[in-house]
């Protein structure tokens, strides 16, 4: 019993942060429809942007994690301009968006290998590493405060979108970009926002991947896990890159737990098949065939 | 410039050329974008590497096991994913991919993830250019069939392609098929050229690098993917001197080919005979008029 | 774009193609190459960089001393990005174009292996540096006539762990976390359960993550209800750094045990606490004089740590130098011929090729033990 609930924390840590890199990617989705493999490369650099303000430029980490946010934000904003506004200006498909965002995502992970190098970094103690033992329970200070952030984040994120009307103008593109443009939305301007709501998100989670574990070049590749994830619970659904993301953090953890760790991966992903082929669309996703 | 380095990329330019071929048979003519081909790559490389060191099989009959047997993997797998749209599709053949490679991580009887060595050496630049000048010419045939125009109807319009009554799902099937046994056989002379598998070698990295090769050459072009799999071979093999740069360079490279030249290489155009011609001869009205410098696919799009 | 563009662009792709391909002709004199290839690029890169750094300042070294035979040693080196075939492609052009006398690395096995044909078509000799696998200079029992290492192989690493676990540090419970999807970790895993499990220990658990994880608590999690006194974890440092902070933060006390993955100051930086007391099988002692004469050297000139491969490849350029020297020439076979007498006395200690395995021989392995964060010698051992 201890075991198992102690496996349920290790499920959820782990699914949150899988959910912190989802609802970047999501976001993206909604409004571009392509899947943005560059995100991997902004969260890797994101988290060095947080290392190096914490311990070269010797900012407090609250101060920190704002900035690193805000240059991550910044970054995103430019793969946007370079690599997808000119294919999206004539009109692409989304094989093209896939193949720069690769492309970026390549040049990206190699840029700070050639200039970083591909040394392994180790944030600052923030919190004390020791976590708190309830029973034979033990969960960490930093999971918790991981838990407590990115659902900060994404109320905020929510709230944006839901109640303030440059949020409407972003759903309203998402639903329709013509139409939204028709109706006088400068579109233009609310992709570049989403970029850098993508970016901002993708910077915190950075900074979180980076005190929890460490930073290094190759970082980016656990995106790949989250990417997973929201095509689990739905492309473009926020809620669903969440819940997805949860769902597959709890799944692997179990299966290496109670059947077995060699074989976590091909379950995980038979089960993910097993769910595509009776929701094609992901757990929360909605039909959106009619997009380009 | 050495000739015994140059068939090494050469070789290496043709293994690539199988497994792009059909993925461009995949994703340039069908529309569907597969992140797991390098999956379909190692089945046939262990099911050659099998025929051909446990059974005893000559290679050639070896490397069409391992074609048929990628092949033949592909039909349960097209049928439960091939239904699925744009992204899902790509994450459902991303998994396919990594689940093939876990398994064979697995798998002491092949060696497991330390590999297996000892397969012999018999992948040579004749039969590679054998292979290949074959396989491109069944290509060719294939797309300028009915069953090629009927494939470039369900990446066009899929919609419209069921109500003039395409079975848009048997196309999208044959066209994963073929695409599985091309690359099965690139996987099968891959293990006959390096003489060791290790799951290792078919990553997702490889998958990608096909992907990034057939969208290089132009989506719905043969001759793209014959021009783009000796280029973007030979390519990390130039910048070799720019050591911890080059896939700086690379991934620039791809950036820069996507934004300036979206439609690739070719543009879903061919080389013939006649485009050739032309191209020596460099006839301005001639160029003007034949704006699709050639025949085949170019036409079929307007 | 009109086609007139696209013609020029065409012809301007083909123009760079060839330019590229024959821009690297020039030739010196009184040169002798020596090849390298590796990761610089990919997962490895930071073992990569590290030795081709190490084997281009020993180059230096030698060249300012009066080079080798009176000729200048000029080190070329190539990235394979962790691909086989490339590494195949580096190694061709390594033999052909640049007509290298002996080539240094990869490090992997996966990647040694594979150019082993390449080797002997066109005869130049390769030093792997840690390609532990033991098919990597025979198979089928035989030797392969080109290929060396400088390392010691998995089965008597995982014999050493084993046995100094079981035989030494008297523990007869052991779990095992491994790498599935690393050559190196599953040939540990299988020779450490293999040795241990003959001597009379017990294995209480074998859980597996897959390169790339980063959260090892399911696992541990796991592992720790199987209550083992020791927790071997053959892979490499980071994945070690982060999955003994884990199993120290789900309350596991038990010791941690690792193999050559294992030392490096990053891990010290990542993971002090947690891998306080713990063993690591070593190729060398670190507070060997001659290996902190060569850190330092190494330190000033690239203001970064070595890492392990550094010090192989400093022993396997030892081997080179000594190889040429015997044979008092530069011919590539020549060299092969007297790498395969080589017994010269390493940093990593003596290197004794025998010639029916080109492998090192009678390496003794050093046991590490980790206190506050000081790799502190133990002990010599062998099984």
């Amino acid at each position: 019993m201890a075991q198992f609930l102690q496996q349920m924390i290790n499920g959820l840590s782990i699914g949150s942060v899988y959910a912190l890199m989802a609802v970047g990617y999501s976001l993206v989705y909604s409004i571009m429809s392509f899947s943005n493999f560059a995100h991997g490369g902004v969260i890797m650099l994101g988290s060095y942007f947080g290392f190096y303000l914490l311990t070269l430029a010797h900012w407090a980490f609250p101060a920190a994690f704002v900035g690193a946010a805000l240059c991550s934000a910044g970054l995103a904003v430019i793969v946007e301009r370079v690599a997808y506004r000119p294919l999206r200006l004539r009109n692409a498909p989304f094989l093209y968006f896939i193949i720069s965002a690769m492309g970026a995502s390549i040049f990206l992970e190699n840029f700070v290998v050639a200039t970083i190098g591909p040394t392994f970094r180790t944030y600052p103690t923030v919190l004390p590493r020791a976590p708190i033992e309830i029973g034979s329970v033990y969960i960490g200070r930093l999971d918790i405060m991981i838990f407590i952030i990115s659902a900060v984040c994404l109320a905020l994120l929510v709230y944006f979108l839901d109640r303030t009307k440059v949020g409407k103008a972003v759903q309203a593109t998402a639903h329709n970009a013509r139409a939204a443009k028709l109706m006088g939305i400068n579109t233009d301007l609310v992709i570049t926002l989403v970029f850098a709501i993508g970016g901002l998100l993708a910077g915190v989670a950075g900074v979180m991947f980076g005190m929890k574990y460490t930073v290094y070049p190759q970082m980016g590749g656990i995106t790949i896990k989250s990417f997973i994830a929201a095509v689990f619970g739905g492309l473009g659904s926020l809620p669903g890159a969440v819940i997805g993301s949860l769902i597959l953090g709890i799944m692997e953890t179990l299966i290496s737990g109670y059947f077995s760790s060699q074989f976590r991966d091909l379950i995980s992903f038979t089960l993910l098949i097993a769910v595509l082929v009776f929701r094609p669309m992901g757990l929360m996703g909605k039909a959106t065939e009619e997009k380009a | 410039m050495n000739w015994f380095y140059i068939k090494g990329i050469l070789m290496l330019a043709g293994m690539n050329l199988m497994a792009v071929l059909g993925l461009s048979l995949l994703t340039g003519f069908t529309g569907l974008f597969s992140f797991g081909h390098a999956g379909f790559m190692a089945l046939g490389a262990y099911a050659a590497a099998w025929a051909g060191v446990r059974m005893g099989l000559p290679f050639l009959v070896a490397l069409l096991v391992g074609g048929l047997f990628a092949g033949l993997v592909s039909l349960p797998i097209g049928r439960l994913t091939l239904n699925l749209k744009g992204d899902y599709f790509c994450i459902a053949t991303l998994g396919f991919g990594e689940a093939i490679r876990l398994i064979l991580d697995n798998v002491q009887t092949f060696g497991g993830a330390r590999g297996w060595p000892g397969i012999p050496i018999r992948t040579e630049l004749w039969n590679v250019a054998l292979i290949c000048v074959a396989a491109t010419l069944f290509m060719v045939r294939l797309v300028n069939s009915r069953h090629g125009r009927n494939m470039i109807a369900v990446r066009e319009e899929e919609l419209a392609a069921k109500t003039v009554g395409i079975d848009t799902f048997k196309y999208k099937m044959l066209s994963l098929f073929v695409s599985a046994v091309y690359a099965g056989i690139a996987g099968g002379m891959m293990g006959y050229y390096t003489g060791f598998l290790q799951p290792k070698m078919f990553g997702m990295a490889r998958s990608t690098e096909l992907t990034i090769i057939v969208i290089f050459g132009g989506i719905g072009s043969v001759s793209g993917s014959v021009l783009g799999s000796v280029l973007l071979t030979a390519l990390p093999e130039i910048l070799r001197t720019f050591a911890i740069w080059r896939l700086v360079v690379y991934g620039a490279a791809v950036i820069f080919i996507m934004i300036s030249r979206p439609e690739g290489l070719m543009g879903g155009r061919e080389i013939t005979l006649e485009a050739i011609r032309r191209l020596v001869r460099g006839r301005r009205a001639e160029a003007e008029a034949g704006a699709g410098a050639g025949t085949g696919v170019g036409e079929v799009r307007r | 774009m009109s086609i007139k563009k696209k013609r020029v662009f065409i012809l301007a792709a083909c123009a760079a193609l060839c330019l590229g391909l024959f821009a690297q002709g020039s030739a010196a004199e009184k040169v002798v190459k020596l090849g390298w290839v590796g990761s610089l690029t990919g997962d490895q890169a930071i073992w990569g960089q590290c030795e081709l750094n190490t084997v281009k300042m020993m180059a230096e070294e030698l060249n300012a001393a009066g080079g080798l035979l009176g000729a200048k040693v000029e080190v070329v080196g190539y990235d394979h990005r962790g691909d086989a075939m490339e590494c195949v492609n580096a190694v061709r052009r390594l033999t052909s174009q640049d007509k290298v006398v002996c080539i240094i690395g990869p490090n992997a096995s996966g990647h040694a292996i594979p150019i082993a044909s390449v080797l002997e078509e066109m005869k130049v000799p390769d030093i792997a540096t840690v390609a532990t696998n033991p098919k990597v200079t025979v198979v089928d029992g035989k030797v392969k006539p080109f290929n060396f290492r400088v390392c010691f192989i998995d089965p008597y690493q995982g014999a050493v762990a084993a046995g100094f676990a079981y035989d030494v540090l008297k523990f007869t419970k052991a779990a095992v976390l491994y790498d599935v999807a690393d050559d190196y970790s599953q040939g540990l895993t299988e020779f450490f359960i293999k040795t241990f499990t003959e001597k009379g220990g017990k294995i209480v658990a074998k859980e597996a993550f897959k390169f790339g994880d980063t959260d090892f608590r399911p696992q541990l999690s796991k592992i720790k209800a199987a209550n083992p006194e020791i927790i071997f974890m053959p892979y490499f440092f980071k994945e070690v750094a982060l999955s003994s902070n884990q199993a120290r933060e789900l309350g596991i006390k038990a010791t941690l045990m690792g193999g050559d993955g294992w030392p490096s100051e990053i891990l010290i930086q990542m993971a002090k606490d947690a891998v306080h007391g713990s063993y690591v099988v070593n190729h060398l002692d670190f507070d060997d004089p001659e290996v902190q004469d060569f850190k330092t050297r190494y330190t000033a000139k690239y203001k970064r740590a070595v890492e392990l491969n550094g010090f192989l490849a400093h022993d396997a350029f030892l081997m080179f130098v000594d190889a040429a020297e015997r044979a008092n020439s530069l011919n590539p076979v020549a060299i092969r011929d007297a790498l395969e007498s080589t017994d010269i006395k390493g940093i990593t200690g003596n290197i004794r090729i025998n010639p029916a395995t080109h492998n090192p021989e009678g390496k003794e392995a050093a046991i590490i033990r980790i206190m506050d964060g000081n790799y502190v010698f133990q002990q010599k051992y062998a099984p």
